[in-house]
Parts: structure tokens; sequence; C-alpha cells
């Protein structure tokens, strides 16, 4: 006889999606929560120093064991991580925070291209808000018609370094307007957790949580008995009840006990899974009465896998810049993705760096000799001072073809016998078509951007990477052409949600956690309407207690 | 059943040290190292030493040679062979680090001052700079690729290039580079972040007493290199 767990609201993962909704739904209402997590917690705070530095002298995972051995993807699934553990991919997260723009949700509307979201920005805009607030997000506003927002950053933007306040001046000769990329770092103490102190290993850890992480969410709303959470646990199937169309239980796996497995039984349930695993759990739960997987009447499970490409520009500026200031901070422009009409669809994001490429230091010289000594620094000194290096990075949207899909492998499985999922991502006919112009445009535009300012790109490299993925569980207005709607309720079981990155109908063309967390928040807010309102709500932002 | 991932840890660990061993006809360093008995033999220390003030720049000071060395060991000692790597999104590998390459690089030292001994009647340590720069500069020549550029200190072939690539990944060495104190990957105050970064005017030979070295855990680095980019 499996294990019962019977609660209100089972969230299936435990990523930033599901703590911003977990936050906001424990806060909100009185109800109770369970979340489901296949991986384990991650080592404690007072650990992560130690683990930073093993990661920063040998290259050692600083979530050791996050994985499940066989429990991986088949196929080449760009944006996914094989971590498993309590706070998900965004364990493994840099904290950039940038909103999509108004432009991302209607791109079919305004330039003919992709589909619409099934919500606009402005719905979607107060949600944003909040998710800054509760993971605590440092940032300056841009220019008001690049960066509509309704409500403060809750903390100033990280200060610019000397390198950034010197790019800013040189990028901005070319009529660009540059800020802070937004953070999910502290630029002050915040919601009990550190100021940053520029460690620079933002990603993969930060020593001294200054960078928000979703376990500090899930570790205070465990404490304060808001939230259970289920750690190696993994959820095999979604069931259906018998009557309905209504999800009734779920049944999992004890990792650490492999006799031992377990039924969830909620009032509803929330997939947070992530791109991979969402669609993939809602394929494995085929049964009967819906042969090709839950809330699948569309068809549409797994498909419409989607991201944005990237081209990459490093150039030669005519100042010093002085590696290591503080690497893993930036400058933003939406300039080019709120680009109003034109003639020819490219939207793109732009976002600055300080670099040391081409400026390292080497062994052999350029005549291929041998250098000891004090040779490699006279060399080094020679090529990396006076002058400096800027990384300059484009993200473009790409729109998914109905075919760029996941589905479970027909012969590979995992040690429990579950087939596999398998990716396979594809462009739309228009992106691929236009594949060649958007590099080359981006391409243009970084040089002469570069010569505005008195730089010289030499190297320019685009990415075949399907960068920030997205999809599989795509929402819209139609039951016939999405899986979802613009809550992330599936449209064939009411109690479902599918919340997230599986939801997006595009990837927009910059990070796309922040609208993440904003769904999620949304998501919460609609599920929460089912319970009563909770009087004594948090009176705190930023949930950080991080013992 | 559930797979218990560190039975292919160990496993791989068990080989990868069996490896090295077998390689090099000595004990198996990183068997007994994952199994907790016995920490990695030390480097020959006076060898290392003379490796050290030959291929490190003379600005670390009369010291420095010696100082670096002994850290370049207590880093070695360190690492855990074969230890899973660092993994983000954009891959669904597993990555494991390199066997320890300690009884590789102990082999070359031991052999430097074989040459040395047969060449010059004296151990590596007592030769002239001059001297002992020929002998590096022939057993780097028969060393295997990655000269070019800086290899990964785990993975340089050879000691004396582990040992220039540990020194050039350091802060120590980007601030000596630019003769500004950038301090990178250490713990600095975001208020003063839009400041220059303060001239390095203290002769690096007095350093030990003006300006002591960061700690270990924020000096050193494999992964904060120079040209590394953010993921995200």
């Amino acid at each position: 006889m499996p294990a019962t767990v019977e609660t209100d609201v089972c969230v299936i993962g435990s990523g930033i999606t599901a703590a911003m909704l977990v936050d906001k739904l424990a806060d909100d209402r009185d109800l109770k929560i369970t979340v489901v997590e296949a991986g384990a917690p991650p080592p404690p705070l007072a650990r992560r120093a130690e683990l930073r530095r093993r990661y920063v002298d040998y290259g050692d995972n600083p979530w050791p064991g996050d994985h499940i051995e066989t429990h991986t993807v088949v196929g080449r699934p760009h944006g996914f991580s094989p971590s498993h553990v309590v706070g998900g991919l965004a364990m493994h997260w840099g904290a950039v925070t940038p909103r999509f723009t108004p432009e991302d949700f209607r791109v079919r509307a305004l330039y003919g291209e992709g589909d619409d979201w099934p919500l606009t920005y402005d719905d979607l805009e107060p949600a944003y808000g909040e998710a800054e607030v509760r993971m605590g997000v440092a940032g300056d506003p841009g220019p008001e018609d690049l960066d509509p927002r309704s409500s403060p950053y809750p903390m100033p933007a990280i200060p610019l370094t000397y390198n950034l306040v010197r790019l800013k001046a040189w990028a901005e000769a070319s009529g660009v307007p540059f800020w802070p990329m937004p953070s999910a770092k502290n630029s002050r103490p915040y919601g009990g957790r550190a100021q940053c102190c520029r460690h620079e290993t933002c990603w993969p850890i930060c020593p001294i949580g200054a960078k928000y992480s979703p376990e500090f969410t899930f570790s205070a709303l465990a404490r304060a008995g808001r939230v259970e959470i289920l750690t190696e646990t993994l959820v095999r199937r979604l069931h259906v009840a018998d009557a309905s169309e209504r999800i009734e239980r779920a049944t999992a796996v004890d990792r650490t006990d492999p006799s031992r497995s377990l039924e969830l039984r909620a009032s509803v349930f929330v997939l947070a899974a992530g791109y991979v695993w969402s669609p993939h759990l809602l394929l494995l739960s085929a049964d009967a009465r819906h042969p090709d997987g839950l809330a699948n009447r569309s068809g549409l499970v797994g498909a419409y896998l989607c991201g944005h490409r990237g081209v990459n520009a490093f150039v030669d500026v005519p100042f010093d810049i002085y590696p290591g200031m503080n690497g893993q901070h930036s400058l933003l422009s939406t300039r080019f993705m709120r680009p109003g009409p034109q003639r020819r669809y490219l939207r793109h994001d732009f976002r600055i760096w300080e670099s040391a490429v081409g400026k390292e230091p080497r062994l052999r010289d350029d005549a291929g000799r041998l250098m000891l000594g004090d040779g490699v620094l006279a060399d080094w000194r020679e090529r990396a001072r006076g002058r400096g290096t800027a990384r300059l990075r484009a993200y473009y949207d790409a729109m998914p073809a109905r075919d760029s899909r996941l589905t479970l492998h027909p012969t590979e499985r995992d040690a429990w016998g579950d087939p596999l999922p398998r990716v396979s991502f594809a462009d739309a006919a228009s992106s691929v078509a236009s594949r060649a112009y958007s590099e080359e445009t981006i391409a243009a535009r970084f040089r002469e951007f570069a010569r505005a300012g008195g730089g010289e790109v030499f190297t320019v490299r685009p990415s075949d990477a399907q960068e920030h993925p997205g999809g599989g569980c795509r929402m819209g207005r139609d039951p016939g052409r999405s899986v979802v709607d613009s809550h992330g309720r599936a449209h064939d079981h009411e109690n479902l949600f599918i919340v997230g990155a599986p939801t997006f109908v595009t990837a927009g063309c910059t990070n796309g956690t922040l609208t993440m967390a904003a769904l999620g928040i949304r998501a919460a807010a609609e599920i929460g309407r089912a319970w009563p309102v909770r009087e004594a709500s948090r009176s705190t932002p930023g949930r950080g207690d991080v013992a | 059943m559930s797979p218990d991932p560190r039975d292919r840890r160990t496993f791989l660990k068990q080989s990868a040290a069996a490896a090295s061993a077998l390689a090099l006809g000595c004990a198996p360093e990183g068997a007994e190292r994952a199994s907790g008995t016995a920490a990695p033999p030390p480097l020959p220390r006076e060898p290392l030493r003379a490796v050290a003030a030959t291929v490190l720049p003379s600005e670390v000071g009369p010291e420095g040679p010696a100082r670096i060395a002994d850290e370049f060991e207590a880093w070695l000692a360190g690492y855990a062979p074969v230890s899973e790597q660092v993994h983000g999104y954009g891959t669904q590998e597993i990555r494991y680090g390199p066997p320890a390459p300690g009884p590789r690089w102990s082999a070359q030292l031991e052999a430097l001052d074989s040459e040395a001994r047969a060449r010059h009647g004296r151990p590596f340590a007592s030769l002239a700079p001059a001297e002992r720069r020929a002998l590096l500069e022939t057993a780097l020549a028969q060393a295997e690729g990655g000269l070019a550029d800086r290899p990964a200190a785990l993975t340089a072939d050879h000691v004396a290039v582990g040992l220039l690539s540990f020194f050039y990944g350091s802060p120590e060495a980007a601030d000596l580079c630019y003769g500004r104190r950038i301090g990178a990957g250490t713990c600095r105050p975001l208020e003063a972040s839009g400041e220059r970064p303060e001239r390095l005017d203290v002769e690096i030979a007095a350093r030990p007493s003006s300006r002591p070295p960061a700690p270990r855990s924020e000096s050193r680095g494999t992964r904060i290199e120079r040209g590394l980019e953010p993921a995200s």
C-alpha cells in the first residue's frame, strides 16, 4: 500500500516559478500546500563558502549530486540542466531579471510573426512588480518608453563598476541608451539576506546568499509551517478521476526507499517542473481515456518548444578595462526589443559586459616561441593595458515550429522503466528564412555601434543554441491550439495548472526567468480564489531566512 | 529500483586513480583519497620551488616562487580526483574532473632532477637559472599540446605549465598585469565599485608584510580565469 498524502494544492517541482507561486499562495490564502521535488535539499548556506572555493579552485559542482542517474533527456536540450534539487534550475541561475517588453506578447498582431500570447504586458505587469519584490530585484529603471513599469524596484541597482561606467559612456556614443541589468542580487541587505560583495560567482553559487535562490523561500515557508516539502520524491504519473476530467491523484516513488511508493491527493495540482519534465509527465500519464497523454486534446503537449538565439561579439575598446571587477554584472538596452514598425522582422535585446577575451595571459607568443619567467607577464601587459575588451550580445526572437517537440523516446528508459523525454527543436519557416538576415543585421549593428565609440569588433559569434527554452504546454485562448489558458489552467482539466517556462508561447528575446516568476504569481492569484483569504499576511518582502 | 549515483562516481574515481597508478607505476593515489585513507604524496619540494623560480616573473619577489610553489602544492593536495564538475543549463551531460595530476607531475620533477644530475652533476634546484631554463624548455618541448593558450591547471600535461596556469589564473597575477588592486573574486564593497582600482604601488617583494596574500579560498582559480564569460 502506498503512503498517502492529502493536501489542498500539490505543486510538482520546486524551481523559481514554484517558489513564487507557493510564496504568494501561502501569503494570501489559508490552505495546505505540498511541494514535491525529485531532488534533495541543497547544502545549507553555511557550507557555501567552502563549496564556492571548490568550484573556483577545481571546477567542482557546488551542488554535488544534484542529478538523478538515468533520469535525463535525449537530444539537444539547450537550456536544460540535469539539476534535480530543491530550487531547481535556479540553483544554477545568474539572477538576471529583465522583463519582456509589450511587443513580446503580441508578435502576431504587430509583426505577423509567430503567435500572440493570450495575455498582454499590461495584464502581467503587476505580477512582474510583485515578483521583483518577492525575490528581491535590484535595478534602476531605463527610459520610460523602453522600460514601462508601474512600480519602483525594491532595491537600487547593483552599482556600475568602473568598467561599466566607462563602457556605458562608450556605448552611448552610439545614441543607444543603456542601464544596469536588473538582477535578483541584494544591493543592500534585503529579506534577511546579505548585501552583494562582488564574489563574481553569482553563477553558479553565491557564498553569502546575496543572490536570490528559491530554496530560501521554501525553507522559510517550511519553517513557518506554511508548506510541506517532500524531497527526493519523483512523481511518475498523474491520474484522472473516473467520472470527470479532474486530476485525482499523483503517484510517486521515494528515491531514498525504492520499496516505498507515495500517493498524493489534492484539490489542485500544479505542474511546475520546467519545460522538459512538465510535458514529459503529461505524456507519461496517458491512460485508456487519454491515450495521447493528459491535457493533450489539442495534440500540443510537447509541441512548440521555443527559445531565442544569440549573437556574441567582442570589441577592442580604446581604454583600460580591468577584468574581474564584477564580470557577471552588465548593461542592458531594450531599444531593439521595441523597434516600432519594421520592413523585415528583427527584435533583440542588447547587453554589454567587461571581458578579457583576446587579452588573456598566454605561454607562447605570436611566433610560437615559449615564454617563461618575465616574458609571460610582459607579453600579457603589452596586450592588456591601455586597451580593453567589451563583450556584446544580442538575443533575437526565433519563432518555434509546431514540430519543435518533446516526445517520449521509444526505447530509452530511466531506472524506473519510464521512457525518457526526447527533444528536437525547430524554427518556424519564417524564422528559418530570416535567420541569416537576423545574424548579419545584428553583426553589422555591432560593428557600427563599436565604431561610434572608437572601438573595433574583432570577433562575432552567432550561436546555434536555443537559449532560455520554454514551450511544450503553450498557453492560448483556443483549446484546440493550446494546452493551458492565460492563468496556466489546463483546458482539459479544471484542477490542473501548468506554470512557468512550458507555457511560453514564444521565448521573447531576453532572459525569461522573471516572466516565469510573474506567470507563477498570476497563477497563484487564480488558484487561491478557491480558498479563504489569510488574515495574517507576511509583512517582510523577499523571504530570506537562510539559516 | 533506484540507482545509486555514488556507484558511478566511485567507479570513475577508482578507475581514474588506477589508470594514473598504472601509467606511472606508483600507488593508486586517487583510490586512497577516495576512501579517505591517505593524502596524496607531496610533490618533490625543492625541484618544485626551483621550477617556480624559473617560470614565474621576477615581480613576485625573491620569496614569491617558494610561496607560490607552496600554495600550488596545497591546492593540489585539496583536489578530489574525478569529482563531479559544475553543470548548468545547456547540457544534460554530467562531467567529472580529471584524474589527479600529482603522480605525473611528481615523476616529471624527479625526471628534471635526474636530468640535472646526469648533465651537470647537481640537483635541479642547484643549477644556474639559465641551466634550469634550458632543461625545462627541453622538457616542455616534449610535453603534449596546450601551451599556446593556457590550459586549466588540473589538465596541464607538465608541472611547469600547471604551475604557470595556477599562477596566471590568480587575482594576484591579474593585479600585477594591470598594476592595480582589482582583487577579482574577493569580497569587496559594492560602494567602491565605480572607482578605478587603486594603483599597485607597493613592491611585490615587500608584499607579504604589507599586503598579505588573499586567503586560499579566494586567491586561486581554475575557473575564475580571464576570459570566462558569464553564462547568462
